[in-house]
């Protein structure tokens, strides 16, 4: 049990990270309020929230693990399993919807040659249906991390997938 | 108070109560599967959809969460709210797998049941259904997660009203998920009421997988043998095998819930080593034989060597008529009154407790109260639903003050002095300052409890909480004792018990007993000096045991009668609130059908009795000694007439609530003095384990995976002035003897103490000897 | 082009987000001088219930009134939250505002928790608006540094501490008290009401919640007065200017502040600038996926609460999904209640099951495998599930079924005729 606890899998959160959360939940009347920062800032650190993950912020915030994982799965953007490194976001509500979004969505199935909920073979993608991204103005659209790609057509797509592509490799 | 009319019927109910509750007034059962009088109204299934048709609010509306109203008129049988009930029939049924056939819930599924009721026949839903991987909760709980409506009965009674942290809610939409954060045992001690709790087959027994329909079980109302709180229970049997038990409602007592101990420890009662017959001389022997021996035996004792000679032992296990019989049989041979209890300084505090002026408060009560002080009392130990209900009563802004020497965990907030024996019979006494404001808060509070453990405070400290109590009552309200005891008729035992009688250990020492007689106790279990009497029973001429537990005792016995489970015959207890509530019998006894043939077919050999049917109730043997066989309504009349204390014995009903004795009857002399502390000694604190202290939970096998082994606990700072280390075997000597025990730190406990387990790898020390002293080293220091 | 008096895009530049310089520049801050100068908490109060100011954030109710029952005067923590959770589809306004003018929101919350008397506030803001997030982060940070947040500000006696809450991703925080919930950091299932937020809130406490544009336009009433705002409406019971979000099948989908009361018409034909491609406009939603549609016979209805009451839809969030002729009506619905049954938080059954129903009746007719019994089974859905959900969820995603049904019933027939989607070759 000690042992679990003690040793912070590596790459979750930073010592000063894990510091700066428990220094803030001491200070706070509620600490539990920080379950979606911290897991938030796993997820930037990680890339998705694994188990371990859930105990990290279950110790900081004097929780169980279930407690923290019953809040991580009821949201869409915690990450419970592996993610590529960037997480394509398809918007598939009705604006995008009606401005051509299935085709995009196929179109970026075929480009990616997975299917929604998969990861590419070299980690680099993962696509996710998502619902409405606030991006009606620029339908269709979809969300990679916070940036949106938007009125996107086959050719904004490849185009996308190489800018992330080359900020991959860089 | 609102008067309101449903389905043409006028009702009158208090104010704040809601449509679904008012209807219940008037026998109309409102369907609805999330409202749960224990858990309240979330109104998440929607079923209980009624149509308002007077009142502030009018139409479909959902009647768990309407208040009452005067002049309200409901219906809840027209056409909208019938119609709007069975859609939510058919939405809860959209995933349901139809896996009646082999579900455990079926013929007591209350969502089969609505489905039937509301004519859901057809589905017309040919989607897709989602499906759920289930987990491992552990040897209790199965889980079934493609059942589920998502009422969200469970976790409410999981976490909300038993305080459990491992178990809740994942996910959401349509794929909420009950269940833990990995597969594991529940860690809950309260996990097996999610069983109750589901409205279908979601949850369910696992130690009854498979077993029985509900329809085939013999069921009986029955009160939990497994501490002296009386929870309700129904158990279950089949086959001649004890299945299951799930919780009886006692709206006083314990609510509509039970703890783990009380739910999976009844397998005692199929236990394949239960002495089923009656056995003279090492020869088995009819039961009548051995009755008749014993009665002629005793009555030749009491002729040749006076009234000392035999001593019968009564128990805080037997019922308070076999009690009572016991104190008949005694007085028509002549012989001494018997002792009630084979431990001294628990009998002496169960009188205490029978003797106290001082109201004694209900478990319900204890819900209500605002502010309760706990002294000397491990409830998830010695009182598991005293837990629960302390949990209760911090829910509803109430505040529990524990007073214990131990590390003791509670499912609530409460705030804990972890202080010495001699330390909290000083702050009950005195207490100097911090004792003065505890006094000044009970004041204030406007229904103090004042929560007694009997096992550590003993006779003295459950004196002191009296007067305590005293001084706290004032004019408007009094101050409640609630004192924990030992077993189910602990009670009982202290109130039939001789002011003047010695204890066993004394009467055994006075060399004058010949013959022992003990009704459902193991003195080598149950007394305060195991080795003592171990030694002591080998000078009788005759040991003779009337029990249903395989015991040591129940199998080196002279002369052995085989007793019924209380799950087997019909009784009563006192419980530590001094209620009296009556049991029934559940099943007949015999030798479970699954262990007579081994998994096989059925027995080839035909015989027209029940295999392992011979144990009698230990009420109608004992009435056989006395040449009489009154029903048990006689018998209780019998019983009031000797004890017009218990009036209202004689109309008690299993499944009642029972009802409460007005203390001060009797008087107990208690001893006002402390044992002096030797110099350099530890004081010794004997506790029971949560699983298997209790013995019908030590001889339960489905509880096994809840047992831990033998350990003593100390404060880390004793450890290193003793340089102790966790894991250390360390000797522990006490009048009692010397014993090895590993050593593990407990750093919420209060220093200068031991904290040892009484548990079924430590039986040498028994708790309820209050206080006492040990030394503890590396080395064994005696010689 | 658009002759709106521009309260709230006052400031905004394409690609630009104004900070605490710049809005200074265009009198930020101003109504926050004048408030804690020149007027009383209950003033402030007073003010914006003269102001008729309706939320923005899709329900509608009346600002002054829901503040007018917290208890502003109680003793203890009290709490204002900004509901920055814009996660219903066809609504981007408060995306847009945050993007262009972070320090409007502040200055609003700063007021509002002045006139409420909240120590606390909170913006709770959606995953997707990190960016929005980073721009309020600055502008709180920036207002602080001024004097405007923190211990006695101003002189007044008065403390505040603002902190931005960010989410992870579920349309039901919209929801007030599933907000509350989220924030902190349970399980986000809207609560029972009563007891309502005012009275027990955040943490237990008295909390008020309103929208981004909401409190936005706080300022703007100091500013301007009562009267002022309310004349900036086009309708006589409406008030105050409006961010309308255009998105769908028109030739231009961007979010420009308009009067309330405009008529559907100018929206589509002015500011839409018509239908793509010159077909004709079929239906809409008026503001949001929730709102029932609105057909060609509604071009001229004016776009604020009563009067999209009085046709059966709702004003929502004035995000205005268009749709052409070519637009399958069924599919639409289908698209609306797939977003919502995913988006149910599970907790009662109408929603968390019947939506489930109503999504698997949809794709049934919509494939062509209906029967007229389905059509019938949808009626009935519509009927039980509205009204008798837990919370609002299940009644908004029954809005765009109920037009379907009130309007374009004859597209279900056919597809049920046909056995195909009547507009797909």
């Amino acid at each position: 049990m000690n042992d679990s606890t003690q040793t912070t899998p590596v790459g979750l959160l930073e010592e000063e990270q894990i510091a700066d959360f428990i220094r803030h939940a001491i200070k706070i009347d509620h600490p539990r309020e920080m379950i979606i920062d911290i897991l938030r800032a796993i997820q930037v650190n990680h890339g998705w929230v694994p188990d371990e993950g859930i105990e990290l912020a279950a110790t900081i915030l004097g929780l169980t693990p279930l407690e923290v994982e019953e809040v991580a799965t009821f949201y869409d953007k915690i990450f419970r399993k592996p993610v590529g490194r960037y997480v394509i976001h398809l918007c598939d509500s009705i604006c995008c919807w009606s401005l051509g979004g299935e085709a995009i969505a196929a179109y970026l199935q075929e480009k990616l040659a997975i299917e929604f909920g998969q990861t590419t073979s070299d980690g680099l993608f993962t696509l996710l249906p998502s619902c409405c991204i606030g991006a009606c103005g620029r339908a269709p659209a979809v969300m990679v991390g916070h940036r949106i790609f938007g009125h996107l057509d086959e050719q904004k797509v490849d185009a996308m997938l190489d800018e992330l592509r080359k900020e991959a490799s860089a | 108070m609102p008067t309101l009319t449903i389905d043409n019927k006028t009702v009158t109910v208090p104010e704040g109560k809601t449509i679904l509750e008012a209807a219940e007034e008037l026998g109309i059962v409102i369907p609805h599967f999330c409202y749960h009088k224990a858990l309240g109204a979330v109104g998440a299934c929607r079923m209980c959809a009624v149509t308002i048709h007077e009142g502030s609010v009018k139409g479909l509306k959902m009647s768990c969460l309407v208040k009452v109203e005067d002049g309200m008129v409901v219906t809840t049988s027209d056409e909208r709210s019938v119609e709007f009930r069975s859609r939510v029939t058919e939405w809860q049924m959209l995933n349901h797998p139809h896996d009646c056939p082999v579900c455990d819930e079926g013929g007591e599924c209350q969502l089969q049941e609505m489905t039937i009721a509301g004519g859901h026949g057809i589905r017309r839903y040919d989607g897709p259904k989602r499906t759920y991987t289930n987990q491992d909760l552990g040897p209790f709980i199965a889980q079934e997660m493609n059942r589920c409506i998502q009422c969200y009965r469970c976790v409410r009674t999981y976490k909300d009203y038993c305080g459990g942290r491992d178990f809740g809610v994942l996910g959401s939409r349509n794929r909420v998920f009950f269940g833990r954060f990995k597969d594991g045992m529940l860690e809950s001690d309260f996990s097996g009421n999610i069983v109750d709790a589901c409205p279908t087959g979601v949850f369910t027994d696992r130690t009854y997988r498979f077993k029985s329909r509900f329809w085939d079980l013999q069921e009986a109302p029955s009160i939990c043998t497994h501490c002296s709180l009386g929870c309700s229970t129904i158990p279950g049997g089949r086959y001649r095998e004890l299945q299951r038990v799930r919780s009886g409602i006692n709206e006083e007592v314990n609510g509509f819930f039970i703890c783990d101990r009380g739910r999976f420890g009844s397998s005692y009662v199929n236990h394949p080593e239960r002495q089923r017959q009656a056995r003279s001389a090492g020869e088995t022997v009819s039961v009548e034989h051995a009755l008749e021996q014993l009665a002629v035996e005793a009555r030749r004792l009491i002729r040749s060597h006076g009234s000392e000679a035999l001593l019968l032992l009564g128990s805080h296990r037997a019922s308070l008529e076999t009690n009572w019989l016991l104190n008949q049989w005694a007085r028509e041979l002549g012989a001494r009154p018997p002792v009630f209890s084979a431990h001294g300084g628990r009998q002496a505090t169960a009188r205490a407790v029978a003797a106290s002026k001082a109201p004694l408060a209900s478990l319900e009560q204890v819900r209500q109260s605002d502010f309760v002080l706990v002294a000397g009392c491990d409830p998830l130990s010695e009182a598991p639903m005293l837990a629960v209900a302390l949990r209760q009563m911090v829910r509803n802004g109430g505040q529990v003050f524990v007073y214990d020497p131990r590390a003791v965990e509670l499912p609530c907030e409460f705030d804990h002095q972890a202080v010495t024996p001699l330390e909290l019979h000083e702050f009950l006494n005195d207490g100097g300052a911090d004792g003065k404001h505890m006094r000044e808060l009970l004041q204030q509070a406007k229904s103090p409890v004042l929560v007694g453990g009997g096992d550590l405070l003993g006779a003295y400290g459950m004196v002191q909480l009296q007067s305590l109590a005293e001084r706290l009552a004032n004019a408007e309200r009094s101050c409640l004792i609630y004192p924990v005891l030992a077993g189910p008729d602990s009670y009982a035992a202290g109130l039939l018990a001789d002011d003047r009688s010695e204890t066993l250990l004394e009467r055994l020492e006075s060399g004058k007993v010949r013959m022992l007689v003990c009704a459902e106790t193991d003195p080598l279990l149950e007394s305060s000096a195991p080795g003592r009497i171990a030694e002591l029973l080998t000078g009788l001429e005759q040991l003779v045991v009337l029990d249903h537990l395989p015991t040591a005792v129940a199998k080196d016995a002279d002369l052995f009668i085989p007793t019924r489970t209380p799950l087997e015959c019909d009784g009563s207890f006192i419980n530590n609130e001094g209620r009296v509530q009556a049991f029934a019998r559940v099943l007949e006894p015999g030798i479970p059908l699954a262990q007579e043939n081994q998994g096989g077919h059925p027995s080839r050999e035909f015989s027209t009795t029940t295999p392992g049917a011979e144990p009698w109730a230990a009420i109608e043997a004992l009435q056989s000694l006395l040449s009489q066989n009154l029903p048990l309504a006689e018998l209780r009349a019998r019983i009031v007439a000797d004890v017009q204390h218990l009036q209202g014995l004689a109309q008690l009903e299993a499944g009642h609530p029972g009802y409460q004795l007005c203390g001060g009857a009797i008087k107990a002399s208690v001893s006002d003095r402390l044992p002096e502390q030797p110099e350099g000694s530890l004081q010794l604190i004997v506790s029971p384990a949560r699983y298997g202290s209790d013995l019908s939970s030590r001889y339960s096998e489905k509880l096994e995976p809840r047992f831990v082994g033998a350990r003593l606990q100390m404060h880390p700072l004793d450890m290193v002035a003793r340089q102790l280390q966790e894991g250390d075997e360390v000797t522990l000597d006490s009048d009692l003897g010397s014993f090895r025990l590993p050593l593990i730190s407990q750093p919420d406990m209060a220093r200068g103490c031991v904290v040892v387990e009484h548990n079924a790898a430590q039986t040498s020390l028994v708790p309820g000897s209050g206080v006492s002293y040990c030394q503890v080293g590396k080395e064994v220091t005696r010689d | 082009m658009n002759e709106t008096p521009q309260l709230l895009f006052k400031n905004r530049r394409p690609g630009e987000t104004v900070f605490m310089e710049g809005y200074r520049a265009t009198g930020g801050y101003t109504a926050l001088e004048k408030a804690f100068r020149e007027m009383s908490p209950a003033d402030l109060r007073g003010l914006v219930k003269e102001a008729a100011l309706r939320g923005r954030g899709g329900a509608g109710f009346p600002t002054g009134v829901k503040w007018g029952f917290f208890p502003a005067d109680a003793p203890g923590v009290k709490y204002l939250v900004c509901n920055c959770d814009e996660m219903e589809p066809g609504t981007y306004k408060d995306g847009e505002l945050l993007k262009a003018d972070p320090h409007q929101l502040v200055e609003g919350m700063i007021v509002s928790a002045y006139a409420l008397q909240t120590e606390v506030g909170y913006i709770f803001i959606r995953y997707a608006y990190e960016p929005q997030a980073e721009n309020l982060r600055r502008a709180i940070a920036e207002a602080a540094a001024a004097g405007y947040i923190g211990k006695n500000i101003l002189g007044s006696g008065f403390d505040f501490e603002l902190h931005v809450h960010g989410s992870a991703g579920r349309y039901i925080l919209g929801e007030e008290t599933a907000l509350l919930n989220g924030l902190e950091g349970i399980r986000p299932n809207p609560r029972m009401k009563p007891p309502f937020p005012a009275v027990k809130g955040l943490f237990g406490r008295p909390t008020t919640v309103n929208n981004v544009e909401t409190i936005s336009n706080i300022p703007h009433i100091i500013n301007g007065g009562a009267q002022w705002f309310k004349d900036l409406a086009l309708t006589p019971d409406g008030s105050g200017t409006k961010l309308y979000g255009l998105s769908g099948h028109l030739n231009r989908t961007e979010c420009f502040e308009l009067p309330v009361g405009i008529s559907l018409r100018e929206i589509v034909e002015v500011y839409g600038k018509g239908v793509r491609g010159g077909k004709r406009f079929k239906a809409c939603l008026p503001g949001g996926a929730s709102t029932p549609y609105l057909t060609p016979a509604h071009m001229d209805v004016a776009l604020d609460f009563s009067s999209l009451e009085q046709v059966g839809s709702r004003f929502g969030t004035a995000g205005v999904t268009v749709f052409d002729e070519n637009t399958c009506m069924v599919a639409v619905t289908l698209n609306l209640i797939r977003f919502f049954a995913r988006e149910s938080c599970g907790w009662c059954t109408p929603c968390r099951d019947g939506l489930t129903m109503v999504r698997w009746l949809l794709e049934t007719i919509d494939s062509g495998k209906g029967i007229p019994e389905h059509l019938e089974m949808l009626k009935e859905q519509l009927k039980n599930i509205s009204g008798n959900s837990f919370c609002a969820l299940a009644e908004g995603a029954m809005g765009p079924v109920a037009g379907l049904l009130n309007h374009f019933e004859q597209e279900i027939v056919d597809h049920i005729e046909l056995g195909r989607c009547p507009l797909r070759k």
